[in-house]
């Protein structure tokens, strides 16, 4: 058998006597299975044994090999290798390089040591200490965490600021709330990390080894329990918050909302394929009414019925993402009564979303709260547009977009889409269908713009700095338009990218040109 | 030769479950403690024990008491055991479970909200307490937390090389700061020995990559004595598949929740070899059972056996067996529906350096605990006894050198002796001509796994005591590094630990010899049937400077070998 060479790029420095850190290229002879760390120690054996980095139980047990893979920090024997394509492997970030790709954890031990990272207790427990299975099942999830600290390096927050401590500290915070043993003010602690910094992008979570659900379960939880406390939210979220509780809208009216201005709520073809009904949340809604329109366009021109329920009510994700529990519940059953309505009255169990925020609050928050609570399944089942697209109506089936759009056109994956409902490739399998489109990929097309987790309401400066940081990798790509699949995003982006000559997009409104120009020729 | 020195009062070796216990334990008696950690804080190889911790508690099985635990343990240590230290074990082993809760550790629970415990091998009732499968990060994740709250200063990735001496009493350690490369002394008026094992010394093995027997070699050198050290365990069950994976351990509680072991022929062959207690033999006698059938013919292809866990109860297997699931995932095996492919590796050294029952050596000043310690195994260790061991013995000793520092003050030391070890260190990088430390460590460990393996003869050992005495003579001192970097560069750092590697084997090799019957994890293919073993052998450094072995009596309190 011919054994494939792989080329593996690696960062190497030694500040004694290196000006500079440089790349080294390196051959590696793939083996299959093979891991990062396997390729890391053939380096060693057979090309540098002075090559630096940390490993020891080579199980994702230990936590010591974390390095950044292709842009992504990860632990280095679980991250597999893939002969496809060559290896790029440099220093988790925002820690100094002591050499290669060992860095100084000094700053992440001392934040860990500054939130007293132990069970705090007032007296001396009684042996044995009676603690039950239920006490603990939470605290056993969180707990996992084997301190590889990749999350750090990957954290958008921590990125732009060590005022935030990171997922990895956070989540620390978390277990010992949740702790039934420990004593001290958890939440107080929280309050001081910063943990209305988290955008719950969710990179932490998935590259977790362990597959911690930070943001839910650490970051979320604490700050349901900062609510609960009386804690108050930032003006920005609580503005959200009341309009939620007062509209259904989480936004003021300012031109006629899509709702108003469609005249039926029903929008049938003939012969039609499928049928669904369309969530539009309250972005679309109020102040992208356009491409609602488009959204019902395309599906109708793909032979699905579109439904559109008149009366609608917020998902109330900033409601879930801030910790206000009590308006994210009654947000969660009063979506589900109007939707579960109109899935009878329609003979209908889909229910298409063109907004990230909004599918994954509908999937991730509102499925399990719903369905634990009455212990039955939920009526219907969620798509994004793009997913229904590619995967239900099937990407052979899609009637081709025949209007050319020449431009350069690169991908913002929105968190919520990408890690929130597991959605990848399909938004760009639909960009490249059009005519005319040179998609451009941006290694970090999957980092956080920054508008979520109520940051953009409640710390525009943070919010703004993390933006920035995407500026930066959106230019890099040379693309002259950017596409996305979530209001929030949109805007975000379109704000960042004012001085430049960027365009930002809305995926269903591009497609909808694209058709629309196909029916002019 | 620039050198810089550190004092403390007590200096901990090695950061694992012993060595952070005892640097806590030492840390409450108003004492500058220092912990030397060889890799970063939390990440020893403690955290890779999965099964584990065995304490009579009675909270599942109510008959079950410290006796009981006591005569499983000499029982499974073939009699070999200490038995005054078998007693501390058992007897101890209770309150530092619950000191582990008191810090913040989260074990599984019975529905009484007491610790939980689980079947382990040969043991006559439940009693091993257990978070998960993963117990061992676990107890590591929390004595982190407890270190995080003393005063102990924590020196990471700082590798200790030399045990000083001063007259008859230790005076501290030499030492390179890994990070840096710089050259360090550590005074200290006592100093905890917890360096943990040495599987390293075999090519296929569960344990970590700093696993090298740093402890053996230098307690050796410093004139320990050495008990036991021809005792080495083969875990049954390592991973097989893929290569790199090769020796992983797959946890015991594999078998503690049901799994059974399966040939080729699909035939559940431990009841050909041991009826009554199936896959919850010992662990020397399982490992030989799966390495018959493989040598006559039975094995799966990849030359290991079947552990399956297929007739489990997805939710059992779920909860209690997660990292199973996780660590077979990335080899593509779903271990809720296909068999495990398993084989021996080389996973824990019952001997170690001989300890008394306040966890003292024969040198003074010189505490020990945990792996790096013989005698409370005996000739084979019981499955979540090392956990016990390593809370047990390491507050055991960190308590004791507390005590002796209180009473005395810092020796001095031979400046002399120093710097001869770092110009030893530094010759290794000066070298123009000489052996790389990965064909050195490469040929090393193949003759170990090849001679001085689960099944053994008189000519193989012999064989390998001759190239360890060479490859001692002829290899160590010819150690060079590729490049001439001090910085992090862990071509150095293999140079370094090759010599402590090379003594370690050697004792295993040359006990191993001297042992002519089969006892214990000591198993001889052409065993002498007159020597029933009832002894132990000690090593020490004699005064020309070579081993010197001796059999002794075994030390016995209540159970006598049959």
């Amino acid at each position: 058998m011919m054994t494939k060479t792989i080329k593996a790029k690696v960062f190497r420095y030694n500040p004694d006597l290196d000006n500079e850190p440089y790349f080294q290229d390196f051959d590696i002879e793939y083996e299959s299975g093979m891991t990062v760390l396997d390729a890391l120690l053939q380096i060693q054996d057979k090309y540098d044994s002075s090559l630096a980095f940390r490993w020891e139980c080579r199980g994702g047990q230990c936590g010591s090999c974390a390095v950044k893979v292709n842009t992504i920090a990860r632990i280095a024997c679980r991250t597999k290798v893939d002969p496809n394509e060559n290896l790029i492997l440099e220093p988790l970030e925002k820690m100094p390089v002591i050499k290669d790709l060992v860095v100084d954890m000094a700053q992440t031990t001392f934040r860990l040591r500054r939130i007293r990272p132990y069970v705090a207790r007032d007296k001396k427990p009684e042996r044995p200490e009676i603690i039950y299975a239920e006490e603990i099942e939470k605290v056993r999830e969180i707990r996992k965490c084997i301190e590889c600290s990749a999350c750090l390096s990957n954290c958008p927050i921590v990125h732009e600021t060590w005022d935030y401590p990171g997922p990895m500290i956070i989540r620390q915070i978390a277990r010992l709330e949740l702790d039934p043993r420990d004593v001290e003010d958890r939440v107080a602690l929280a309050m001081n990390e910063s943990v209305y910094s988290c955008t719950t992008c969710k990179m932490c979570e998935d590259i977790c080894p362990k597959k911690i659900k930070i943001p839910s379960l650490a970051v979320e939880l604490l700050r349901a329990k900062a609510v609960e406390a009386g804690y108050p939210l930032a003006e920005g979220q609580q503005g959200f918050l009341d309009s939620i509780n007062k509209t259904g809208r989480a936004v003021p009216e300012k031109d006629a909302p899509l709702l108003k201005d469609i005249e039926t709520a029903e929008f049938l073809v003939d012969n039609p394929r499928g049928r669904v009904a369309f969530f539009t949340g309250c972005l679309i809604d109020y102040r992208m009414q356009n491409t609602g329109k488009a959204l019902i366009e395309v599906l109708n021109r793909n032979g699905i019925d579109v439904i559109v329920p008149k009366e609608q009510w917020c998902c109330a994700s900033p409601a879930f993402r801030t910790g206000d529990l009590h308006t994210a519940h009654a947000a969660a059953k009063r979506v589900t009564e109007i939707f579960e309505e109109a899935a009878d009255k329609y003979n209908l169990d889909t229910v298409v979303v063109a907004c990230a925020g909004c599918g994954k609050t509908l999937r991730e928050d509102h499925r399990p709260f719903i369905e634990e609570g009455r212990g039955e399944p939920l009526k219907y089942e969620v798509y994004d547009l793009a997913e229904y697209m590619i995967q239900v109506i099937g990407k052979e089936n899609i009637v081709p977009p025949k209007g050319e759009i020449k431009l350069k056109i690169t991908y913002h994956e929105p968190c919520h889409l990408g890690r929130g409902q597991h959605v990848y490739d399909e938004p760009v399998e639909l960009l490249k269908m059009i005519p005319g489109v040179k998609y451009i990929e941006d290694p970090y097309r999957n980092r956080c713009c920054g508008a979520g987790g109520g940051v953009r309401a409640g710390q525009r400066e943070l919010s703004q700095k993390i933006a920035n940081t995407k500026k930066e990798y959106i230019e890099a790509t040379g693309a002259e338009m950017i596409t996305t699949e979530c209001p929030f995003c949109t805007i975000q982006i379109t704000d960042i990218l004012q001085e430049t000559d960027i365009q930002t997009r809305y995926i269903p409104d591009l497609l909808a040109e694209s058709y629309r120009k196909g029916d002019a020729k | 030769m620039n050198y810089k020195t550190i004092l403390c009062d007590v200096l901990v070796v090695g950061a694992g479950g012993a060595g952070c216990r005892a640097a806590i334990e030492a840390s409450r008696h108003n004492l500058d403690v220092i912990m030397l950690s060889k890799e970063l804080l939390g990440k020893a190889h403690t955290a890779m024990a999965e099964g584990g911790y065995n304490v009579s508690l009675g909270n599942v099985d109510p008959d079950d008491n410290p006796e009981t635990h006591f005569k499983d343990t000499i029982t499974g240590g073939n009699f070999l055991n200490n038995q005054k230290l078998a007693e501390i074990l058992v007897r101890d082993a209770s309150e530092r479970v619950f000191d582990l809760e008191e810090f913040g550790a989260v074990f599984d629970r019975t529905p009484e909200g007491k610790i939980a415990q689980r079947p382990f091998g040969k043991q006559s009732w439940r009693r091993t307490a257990y978070a998960s499968d993963r117990t061992g990060s676990e107890i590591m994740v929390t004595l982190t937390e407890a270190i995080r709250k003393t005063s102990v200063r924590v020196f990471d990735e700082v590798f200790a090389t030399k045990i000083l001496l001063e007259g008859d009493r230790v005076a501290g350690v030499t030492a390179i700061d890994l990070k840096y490369g710089d050259y360090l002394v550590f005074r200290a008026k006592a100093v905890v020995m917890a360096t943990g094992g040495a599987g390293r010394v075999y090519k296929v093995t569960s344990n970590a990559q700093l696993d090298v027997g740093d402890g053996y070699g230098m307690a050796f050198t410093a004139g320990c004595e050495l008990v036991d050290m021809e005792m080495v365990q083969f875990h049954p069950t390592g991973m097989v598949k893929p290569e790199s994976a090769k020796g992983r351990l797959v946890t015991e509680a594999v078998r503690g929740e049901g799994g059974i072991l399966l040939n080729s022929e699909g035939e559940r062959f431990m009841h050909r070899y041991y009826p009554e207690v199936m896959e919850l033999a010992g662990r020397d006698q399982v490992s030989r059972s799966i390495m018959t059938e493989v040598l006559e013919g039975r094995g799966s292809p990849d030359d290991g056996v079947y552990l399956s866990i297929s007739h489990l109860p997805r939710s059992i297997i779920e909860f209690r067996l997660e990292s199973m699931i996780e660590q077979f995932e990335d080899a593509g095996v779903d271990i809720r529906d296909q068999p495990m492919q398993v084989s021996p590796t080389c996973h824990h050294f019952m001997g170690g350096i001989r300890i008394n029952e306040e966890s003292g050596t024969n040198i003074i000043g010189l505490y020990a605990a945990g792996e790096c310690t013989g005698g409370v195994h005996g000739g084979n260790r019981l499955g979540g006894n090392a956990l016990a061991d390593t809370q047990v013995f390491g507050a055991l000793a960190g308590e004791n050198a507390a005590k002796f520092a209180k009473g005395h003050s810092h020796t001095g030391f031979d400046r002399d002796t120093v710097v001869r070890e770092f110009e030893k260190l530094e010759s290794m990088l000066e070298r123009k001509e000489g052996i790389s430390p990965a064909d050195a460590r490469a040929e090393l460990t193949e003759l170990m796994w090849e001679k001085v393996q689960i099944f053994r003869r008189e000519e193989d050992i012999e064989y390998a005591v001759k190239e360890l005495r060479r490859i001692e003579k002829e290899v160590v001192p010819n150690i060079k590094v590729d490049v001439q970097v001090k910085r992090f560069n862990p071509g150095w750092h293999q140079a370094i630990e090759f010599e402590h590697m090379v003594t370690t084997a050697r004792m295993v090799a040359e006990a191993a010899l001297m042992r002519k019957g089969s006892r214990g994890a000591h198993y001889r293919v052409d065993g002498d049937p007159n020597d029933k073993g009832y002894y132990n052998i000690v090593i020490r450094k004699g005064k020309d400077g070579e081993m010197e072995l001796r059999k002794e009596d075994l030390v016995i309190t209540s159970i006598t070998p049959l």
